[in-house]
């Protein structure tokens, strides 16, 4: 029963693409910060929303196509209806082109981070229900107990929903119209997004690592249930640590407060397992999947110890509002979830091992990547150490503090490069095999790979 | 995409097979499913309350007139929020705006002229006079609703600040 739509790898193919674009902008981004006013052809009111878009873009395709590709082999059934998977993916792509034109013509009228005109939310509602349908048809007609990563899709995509349509409640007016519910609901709904595509992206981690292992007791187990659970709860309570500082009620910080803390569990565990962690990428060092699955978890451990730090009410007084949280964003963006949907596509296309013709190039975007970001996560962190200690200890006005911290940014723009050209060497690498395997040639390349 | 033999496969067949510990598996999956209901049915709770009580300033400060309302279209029209922030929430190339409109040595006129012609760092997006009006009042909307950053933070031993729980909650 074996399917030849090549959808789910178009998916992961646009995915790639919309990384590439979406980080390349986010180059021009950075070194608007470091010359003002340099490539004003893209200026920063267009640079940022095309990053930021086009990279939450390849989030969601490469963890939705991941999806598509993995879940027939889950539930043991074909998926509910290839053809749904088609319109689906037509809708998604013609939506980011004209979110696309809507930036470069200057046409906005959205919210941070989906500045697009609203109108656009629309096709993107449709799209995910088709994928719902898709999802539920398929995942529900499994006669055994769900693993813990279908837990995880099915809370990823149905919280997904929500927290979208939640963010555009702004376009019903309300007679009671106030500054301060509005931020406090805007960031209320982005927590719970940023929380779904967690969850999806997750999932992926533990299915990826269930295929390479063979072992599918970690996916069942009650420590992943566990795990699962205290994800959930920090989707749908903890995303108040975003607004400390917004006057909303005092129960919604305090709630997130603690409910942020629980967090430590999930480090305590990972330390914990970290010796066998090694052990275990050690043993399957010739896979390039675990690879990224490992680099993944040491940035699991950066990030995590970064927010929980951040989410101390008295600590975040000095690091909100600076680029310490653009530290964390991108920490979690590229760090984990690139690094986990790397692991995936690589796993897709056949798990290139660590030998053969392309390998330097791999190994060497690979390491380009990772090694790039952490200097670009340390300058961010540089930066937001200056701006809050200055924001908050002294009067100096906002131009001085920043030329304060201008030596960190122009290291993050360096380093911005970095990461540009590693993920130009993995793209190439992956898109090369991803066509090939959408053009039907996809077998005897596995082979060639392997 | 679906390939019937894999190894994961198989293993997972074997995993789900037999009698009494696929009734120990269910049990457990009753559990988990009603943990899950009880965290949703709090956090529907939790939505219902954030919309109705998420408020912490009266009504009167950070209340949206008309006029601010038409402000905040055009904040984001004009994708404002690409490089200012509210209560540091937004992009970092500019100044945090939350009470540029009540600061010692700005206020509306002095934000008005940078809404207008831009700065060196700032372009001029091509407001007009209505419209920067319109953007003046919803920016003094929100200096209304509070104060940020907040300096000279009275620290407690729990990791909080006083400041965060305003006056008479």
């Amino acid at each position: 029963m074996e399917s030849r739509d090549p959808t789910a790898h178009l998916f992961l193919l646009f995915a790639v693409a919309a990384l590439w674009i979406g980080a390349f902008f986010g180059v021009i981004g950075a070194w608007q910060h470091v010359v003002p006013g340099v490539i004003d052809v893209v200026p920063f009111v267009k640079s940022r929303p095309l990053h930021v878009s086009l990279v939450i873009a390849w989030i969601f395709m490469a963890a939705v196509g991941g999806i598509y590709h993995y879940l027939p082999e889950t539930v043991g059934v074909p998926l509910h209806s290839p053809a749904l998977v088609r319109a689906h993916l037509a809708i998604f792509l013609v939506t980011g082109l004209l979110v696309v034109g809507a930036y470069f013509t200057g046409r906005f009228g959205g919210r941070e981070y989906w500045e697009f005109p609203p109108v656009l939310a629309i096709p993107i509602v449709i799209g995910w229900l088709l994928f719902t349908w898709n999802f539920f048809r398929t995942a529900l007609r499994r006669r055994t107990p769900w693993p813990a990563y279908l837990w995880m899709w099915a809370t990823g995509i149905v919280f997904f929903l929500f927290a979208y349509l939640e963010s555009n409640l702004w376009l019903l007016q309300q007679p009671d119209d106030n500054v301060v519910r509005d931020l406090t609901v805007q960031w209320k709904s982005y927590g719970a997004l940023t929380g779904s595509w967690n969850m999806l992206v997750y999932g992926t981690a533990m299915v990826v690592m269930e295929r390479i292992t063979g072992d599918t007791a970690p996916a069942r187990s009650k420590s992943a249930f566990l795990l699962y659970s205290l994800g959930l709860t920090n989707l749908l309570f903890g995303w108040a640590h975003h607004i400390y500082p917004v006057p909303s009620a005092s129960w919604l910080r305090i709630l997130a407060y603690v409910v942020s803390m629980t967090e430590w569990i999930v480090l305590a565990r990972i330390i914990h397992q970290w010796r066998r962690s090694v052990e275990a990428s050690l043993f399957h060092t010739r896979s390039f999947s675990y690879r990224f699955l490992f680099a993944s978890e040491v940035w699991v451990v950066l990030n995590l110890t970064l927010a929980l730090l951040i989410s101390i009410p008295a600590v975040n007084l000095f690091t909100h509002g600076t680029h310490i949280t653009v530290a964390h964003a991108m920490g979690s963006t590229i760090g984990i979830n690139t690094t986990i949907l790397f692991a995936s596509i690589a796993y897709i296309i056949g798990d290139p091992v660590a030998l053969g013709a392309d390998a330097r190039a791999r190994s060497l975007g690979f390491w380009l990547l990772n090694g790039s970001l952490v200097v670009f996560w340390a300058c961010l962190i540089g930066a937001g150490l200056v701006k809050g200690w200055l924001t908050v200890m002294t009067d100096l006005p906002f131009e001085t503090i920043m030329n304060r911290a201008r030596p960190f940014i122009a290291g993050f723009a360096t380093s911005g490069i970095g990461i540009l050209l590693g993920l130009t060497l993995l793209g190439m690498q992956v898109s090369r095999h991803l066509l090939l395997r959408v053009l039907g040639a996809g077998g005897r390349e596995r082979e060639e790979w392997t | 995409m679906f390939t019937a033999s894999t190894p994961a496969l198989q293993s997972l067949r074997n995993s789900d097979s037999g009698g009494h510990s696929e009734r120990i598996r269910w049990r457990a999956t009753r559990h988990r499913r009603a943990i899950v209901a009880v965290l949703v049915l709090l956090f529907v709770v939790q939505t219902v309350l954030t919309w109705t009580t998420s408020t912490a300033v009266p009504t009167e400060r950070g209340g949206l007139s008309q006029q601010a309302r038409r402000g905040r279209q055009w904040y984001q029209e004009f994708n404002c929020t690409a490089c200012h922030q509210f209560y540091g929430l937004g992009g970092y190339m500019g100044p945090d705006l939350t009470n540029v409109t009540r600061a010692k040595g700005k206020g509306p006129e002095y934000t008005k002229a940078f809404i207008l012609h831009g700065t060196a760092r700032m372009p001029n997006l091509g407001v007009d006079k209505s419209q920067a009006d319109d953007l003046v009042a919803y920016l003094d909307a929100m200096a209304a609703s509070g104060t940020y950053p907040i300096r000279a933070a009275n620290l407690t031993p729990y990791g909080t600040y006083k400041e965060m729980i305003p006056d008479g909650e």
